[in-house]
C-alpha cells in the first residue's frame, strides 16, 4: 500500500487543473442590421406631360420590432384615384438602427428587385412599369396608371422584394412576374396592401 | 496433491473446469494462452474471447498453470467438488527489464455488457473519405440525420445530437451539437478504430449518453522501436472530391516506452450533383491535424494529445428561404430554382467551424491490482454561420459562437486477480459559451456558463463464462445564462441533478454463442437552445420558441444482444427498448407569424413521454475461401405515448446486403476482392401529424467495390475502386433535412489509394 503515497500528487494535479476554469463574456446588445421596420409607398400624381400635380400621398407598412415574435405589422390601405397616373417610389428603412435600406438596395441593384402582384394588376385595375432613374430594373421608382373604368373599387397590391435572384431569368423583366421565385433568390419583403380606387 | 486426486477415485469423473483469461492491464481477453492441469496432464488453449474448457475431471484439488508469452505464469490450486467450476485468471505482464518483451499497449478496451460494434481494418479502409456520420452507417442500427450531403450527424437507435455522445480519444466532444445542421467536429482519419456502444452509458461517460456512445480512437502508441507511415489518397467523381491524409507512428529506440504519432488530412470538394442537376453552393473544404506523445513503463503511462479540426461548408443556396411561401414554392417545384454548374467556390450561406482539443492523460499502477487515472481535456470550438445578407453584413457571420470546455476525470480502477474489477471516480465539466458581438443579429442562444460534477462507481464480477456488472452515478449541473433581447438584459440560473444506474450481464453460452443484457438509466438536461430559442430559422421558414421551464429528460434503456460466431458464420442480433420521460421535441403550433418579410410557421419546444424500440441484425457467412455474403438491417419504432403520435425524423426501416468474391491467387485469394451491395430503404409510414412535405418514397441503391492489396516487401499498398449508386437513381432520404429542396447525391465513382510503409 506504499504506493498510495502517490495519490496526493494526483489530487493536487487535479485540483490545479480544476481551477483553470473559464468564464463566458458578458452579453452585449446586438444592433439588428438586417431588420426592416418601415416600408413606405409614395404616390406622386403626374399630369399628361409627366409633371407632378398636387402633394404626394404616402401609405406605409410598419413593424416597429422588425422580425421579432409577437408583433403584427400595421398595413395602411392605399387610396388612389381613377384614371390617374402616378410616380410610385418605395422607401425602406430600419428605424431601430436609423438605417436607410433603400440606399443599400440601390447600391446592390444587381441583386435586388421588386415585384408587384395581386388583384390590382390582374383585374385590369392598374398597370405598373419600372422607372428607376438608373435605368436598371429595381422597382424603387415606378410609373403606375390607374384604369379610368376599373371593374371594382377594391383590390390588393402585393409588394415583394427579392434578393439574390437571377435578373436575366426569362420573364423577370416584367414587374408583374407571377413566377418570380423561379428566378431564384429569397424574399426580403412580402407585404399585401389593400387598395381602394376612388372617383 | 497427487494423492488428493487419487482419493477421489471411484467418484464420477464428469466435472468441467471453465475459465476466462484476461490481461490484468485492461481486461482484454487473451487468446492462445495455455492452461495446464499438472495432476491430470491435460490442458486447453484459450479462444479469442479468452475462454477455455477442460472436461472429464474427477472431484479433487488440482494445480493449474496458465502461461502466455510475455506474461507472468499463474500457478494456482483449484478445488473441484461436486459441481463444475468457473474461474477467471488475470495475467500480469513481465517486468520491462527483460529484453525482447514488448510492453503491452495502454489503450483501454471498452468494458461493457451493452451491444458494441467496432469499425476497423478493411471496413475502415472502405469508409475512408467519408464523414464520421457516413462511415458509421456501416454499423447496423446507426443511421444519419443530415443536412444536405456535407453535414451528417450519427443517429443511434433513433437518437442523435445531445442524446448521444462522441469521444475523441477519450474526451467527450463538446461542440455546438444541439443544432440539427451542426456536424460533429472530428476528423475520422485520426482514428484507426471507431466503436459504437448502443446502450445507455451515463454512468460511465456522463450525462447525455442516452442513446449510445461513439468512441473515435487513434491507434495505440508504440512502446518500442517501430515506425509506420500511412498515406491515403482519395478521389471522387461527384463533387470532384479530393482527400489526402498522412500519418506517422514511431517508437523511440533510445527511451523505452516512448512513442508518438502525427497525422494530418486535407479535403476539398465542389458542388454535389444529384442525378439531374448540380446542387448550388454545396462545396466544402476541410483541414485537420492531430498529434500525440506517450510514455509507458510497467507502472506509469502518460499521454499528451492535440487535435485540430477546421472546416468550411457550403449550404445549398435554395435551402435558405425568405418566408413560408418561398419554402412552399420550392417544395412544389421539386428541385432548387437556382441553376448551378460545377464549382469549388463556397458562397453564403456557409459555415466556418474550427475545433481544438488538447488533453493530457496519465495512469499509475499503485500495485498490480490498483490503477490511478487522471485525464484533463481542453476544447475550444468556434462556429460561424453566414447567411445571404445585404451589403457589408454579407461578410459578417450571423451566428458567431465561441465555446470553451474543460473536462477533468479522476478515477481509480481495480482488477482483483480473480473475479472482481471496477472503477470509482469523479468527473468535472466546466463550460463557457460566448456570442462574439458584431453579428447584427440577436443571438439564437445566450452566453452561458455551465458546471457539471459527477461521481460514479461501478463494479464487474467475472466468473468463467459469466460477467455481471452494475454501477451508479450522481451528477449536479448548474447553468447560468445571460443575453440581450433588444436592449433588455435577460438572465437565468438553472440547476439540475440526477442519479443514474445500470446493471448488465454477459453469458458465454458456448464458444460460439454469447448473450448480453443491459438495463441502464440515463438523463439529459435541456439544452440552451431548447430553453432560450426565440427567433427565425431560415432553413425551415420557422420561428422557434424555447421554454426556460423545461426539465431534464430521463430514460431507461434495455438492450439485449445475442452473438453467434463460428468459423463460417457471424450473427449479431440486438433488441432494445428505450422509455424516455420528458422527451424534448420541437412541435409545430399550427399558428403562423406574419411579418413584413411574409409568413412563418411557429414551433415550440414541448416535453412528452416517448417510447423507442427496435432491433438491429447483422450477419455474414463464408460460403467458401472465395465467396462471402453479408446482411445488415434495422427497425426502429418511436412514439409519443402521451399524444399517441409519431416524432419527426425517425429513421425508416432499412437493410443492406451484399456478396463479395475473392479472386486472387489460391495462396492468397484475399488480394483481389470484388463486392456487390444493395441498400434498401423503406418509406417512413409513421409520420408526424405535421410535416412540410410527405415522407419520400422507398428507394434501392446498388453499389460495387473492388479492393486490391499489394504486398511490396514489408510495405502494403491497397487500391480501392467503388461506384456508389451505380444506376444514378434519383432518391430522397427521409432523414435528410434537405429532402424538401433537392434529391440526394447521384452516382459517385471513388478511387482510394492507401500505402503503408
Amino acid at each position: 500500500m506504499q504506493n498510495f503515497r502517490k495519490l496526493p500528487v494526483y489530487l493536487v494535479a487535479a485540483f490545479t487543473l480544476g481551477i483553470v476554469s473559464c468564464e463566458s463574456d458578458d452579453p452585449t446588445p446586438e444592433n439588428e442590421g438586417e431588420v426592416i421596420t418601415n416600408v413606405v409607398l409614395n404616390f406622386q400624381e403626374l399630369d399628361a406631360s409627366n409633371n407632378p400635380v398636387g402633394t404626394p400621398v404616402s401609405f406605409s407598412a410598419i413593424d416597429p420590432e422588425g422580425i421579432e415574435v409577437g408583433a403584427t405589422p400595421t398595413i395602411q390601405t392605399i387610396n388612389l384615384k381613377k384614371g390617374k397616373n402616378y410616380r410610385m417610389t418605395i422607401a425602406v428603412t430600419n428605424s431601430i438602427e436609423g438605417e436607410d435600406i433603400s440606399a443599400e438596395i440601390l447600391e446592390e441593384a444587381d441583386e435586388h428587385q421588386f415585384f408587384f402582384l395581386g388583384t390590382a394588376f390582374t383585374g385590369n385595375i392598374m398597370t405598373i412599369a419600372y422607372n428607376d432613374p438608373s435605368g436598371k430594373l429595381i422597382g424603387l421608382q415606378n410609373r403606375l396608371a390607374v384604369s379610368s373604368s376599373p371593374g371594382t373599387n377594391n383590390a390588393q397590391m402585393r409588394v415583394v422584394l427579392r434578393h439574390d435572384l437571377d435578373k436575366n431569368f426569362p420573364g423577370a423583366t416584367n414587374p408583374n412576374f407571377q413566377n418570380f421565385e423561379q428566378a431564384g433568390g429569397e424574399t426580403d419583403l412580402d407585404i399585401t396592401f389593400p387598395v381602394v380606387i376612388n372617383n | 496433491m497427487l494423492l488428493s486426486a487419487q482419493m477421489s477415485f471411484g467418484q464420477k469423473c464428469d466435472l468441467i473446469l471453465r475459465g476466462k483469461i484476461l490481461h490484468q492491464e485492461n481486461d482484454d481477453p487473451i487468446e492462445a494462452a495455455y492452461v495446464w492441469i499438472l495432476e491430470t496432464r491435460t490442458g486447453a488453449v484459450s479462444d479469442q474471447n479468452g475462454n477455455f474448457v477442460i472436461r472429464g475431471l474427477c472431484p479433487g484439488t488440482y494445480t493449474i498453470t496458465v502461461q502466455f508469452l510475455g506474461h507472468k505464469e499463474i500457478r494456482q490450486s483449484v478445488n473441484l467438488t461436486g459441481s463444475s467450476t468457473a474461474q477467471t485468471f488475470r495475467m500480469e505482464e513481465e517486468s520491462l527489464d527483460l529484453t525482447g518483451v514488448e510492453v503491452h499497449g495502454h489503450r483501454e478496451a471498452v468494458q461493457t455488457t451493452t451491444a458494441v460494434t467496432s469499425l476497423y481494418g478493411e471496413a475502415m479502409l472502405q469508409a475512408r473519405g467519408e464523414s464520421l456520420g457516413e462511415s458509421l452507417k456501416r454499423v447496423a442500427g446507426v443511421t444519419t440525420f443530415s443536412t444536405g450531403n456535407t453535414i451528417s450527424k450519427p443517429v443511434i437507435h433513433g437518437l442523435h445530437s445531445n442524446r448521444i455522445m462522441i469521444l475523441n480519444n477519450g474526451i467527450r466532444l463538446e461542440g455546438q451539437q444541439w443544432g440539427a445542421e451542426h456536424a460533429p467536429e472530428i476528423d475520422p482519419f485520426l482514428a484507426d478504430e471507431i466503436t459504437v456502444i448502443k446502450g445507455a452509458e451515463t454512468v460511465r461517460f456522463g450525462p447525455e449518453a442516452m442513446g449510445g456512445v461513439i468512441l473515435v480512437n487513434p491507434p495505440a502508441l508504440p512502446t518500442s522501436k517501430k515506425h509506420l507511415t500511412e498515406i491515403h489518397l482519395l478521389g471522387a467523381s461527384n463533387g470532384y472530391m479530393g482527400n489526402l491524409s498522412a500519418s506517422h507512428l514511431g517508437g523511440s529506440d533510445k527511451i523505452k516506452g516512448l512513442g508518438y504519432r502525427v497525422q494530418g488530412s486535407v479535403k476539398r470538394a465542389g458542388n454535389v450533383k444529384s442525378p439531374n442537376y448540380y446542387q448550388a453552393n454545396t462545396g466544402m473544404s476541410e483541414y485537420n491535424f492531430s498529434s500525440s506523445l506517450g510514455y509507458s513503463s510497467d507502472r506509469l503511462g502518460a499521454e499528451a494529445y492535440y487535435s485540430f479540426f477546421n472546416t468550411e461548408l457550403g449550404i445549398l443556396r435554395d435551402s435558405h428561404t425568405g418566408n413560408l411561401s418561398d419554402l412552399i414554392n420550392i417544395i412544389e417545384n421539386g428541385e432548387p430554382f437556382t441553376k448551378a454548374d460545377f464549382t469549388y467556390e463556397i458562397n453564403n450561406p456557409k459555415q466556418v467551424v474550427s475545433h481544438h482539443l488538447a488533453k493530457i492523460k496519465s495512469h499509475y499502477h499503485l500495485n498490480p491490482e490498483w490503477k490511478l487515472n487522471l485525464q484533463y481535456g481542453f476544447q475550444l470550438n468556434n462556429r460561424q454561420e453566414f447567411d445571404r445578407r445585404r451589403g457589408e453584413l454579407n461578410s459578417r457571420p450571423s451566428l458567431d459562437l465561441e465555446l470553451i470546455t474543460n473536462t477533468l476525470d479522476l478515477f481509480v480502477d481495480h482488477t482483483i486477480k480473480t473475479n472482481w474489477s471496477g472503477s470509482i471516480g469523479l468527473n468535472v465539466i466546466q463550460q463557457a459559451n460566448s456570442n462574439i458581438p458584431g453579428t447584427g443579429v440577436t443571438p439564437l442562444i445566450p452566453n452561458y456558463e455551465m458546471f457539471n460534477g459527477g461521481i460514479f462507481a461501478m463494479e464487474k464480477y467475472l466468473k468463467g463464462p459469466l460477467e455481471l456488472e452494475g454501477g451508479v452515478r450522481y451528477d449536479y449541473r448548474q447553468v447560468s445564462a445571460a443575453r440581450y433581447v433588444g436592449n433588455e438584459l435577460q438572465t437565468a440560473d438553472l440547476d439540475y441533478q440526477n442519479f443514474s444506474a445500470f446493471v448488465g450481464g454477459l453469458y458465454q453460452l458456448s464458444p460460439y454463442f454469447a448473450f448480453t443484457s443491459n438495463l441502464g438509466t440515463a438523463w439529459r438536461p435541456p439544452n440552451v437552445n431548447e430553453l432560450f430559442s426565440q427567433g427565425l430559422h431560415h432553413g425551415a421558414a420557422a420561428v422557434e420558441i424555447g421554454d426556460p421551464d423545461l426539465v431534464s429528460e430521463n430514460s431507461l434503456k434495455w438492450v439485449n444482444g445475442l452473438e453467434y460466431e463460428s468459423e463460417k458464420a457471424l450473427v449479431e442480433f440486438t433488441v432494445y427498448a428505450n422509455q424516455i420521460k420528458n422527451y424534448i421535441y420541437l412541435n409545430p403550433t399550427g399558428e403562423t407569424f406574419v411579418s413584413l418579410r411574409g409568413t412563418f410557421n411557429v414551433y415550440e419546444y414541448l416535453q412528452a413521454d416517448a417510447f423507442f424500440y427496435g432491433f438491429d441484425l447483422s450477419g455474414s457467412y463464408t460460403f467458401s475461401d472465395r465467396l462471402n455474403g453479408y446482411l445488415k438491417g434495422s427497425i426502429i419504432r418511436a412514439k409519443n405515448t402521451e399524444a399517441d403520435n409519431y416524432f419527426p425524423f425517425i429513421p425508416s426501416d432499412r437493410m443492406d446486403w451484399g456478396v463479395s468474391y475473392a479472386f486472387g491467387k489460391s495462396s492468397n485469394p484475399e488480394s483481389d476482392r470484388i463486392t456487390f451491395s444493395n441498400v434498401l430503404v423503406a418509406q417512413q409510414k409513421r409520420e408526424p401529424d405535421f410535416d412540410l412535405a410527405p415522407a419520400p418514397p422507398a428507394y434501392a441503391l446498388f453499389n460495387i467495390g473492388y479492393q486490391k492489396k499489394f504486398q511490396l516487401a514489408k510495405n502494403q499498398f491497397n487500391v480501392g475502386f467503388q461506384i456508389n449508386n451505380i444506376f444514378n437513381t434519383e432518391y430522397r432520404e427521409y432523414m435528410n433535412r434537405f429532402r424538401y429542396f433537392t434529391a440526394d447525391m447521384g452516382r459517385n465513382i471513388l478511387l482510394k489509394l492507401n500505402y503503408q510503409f
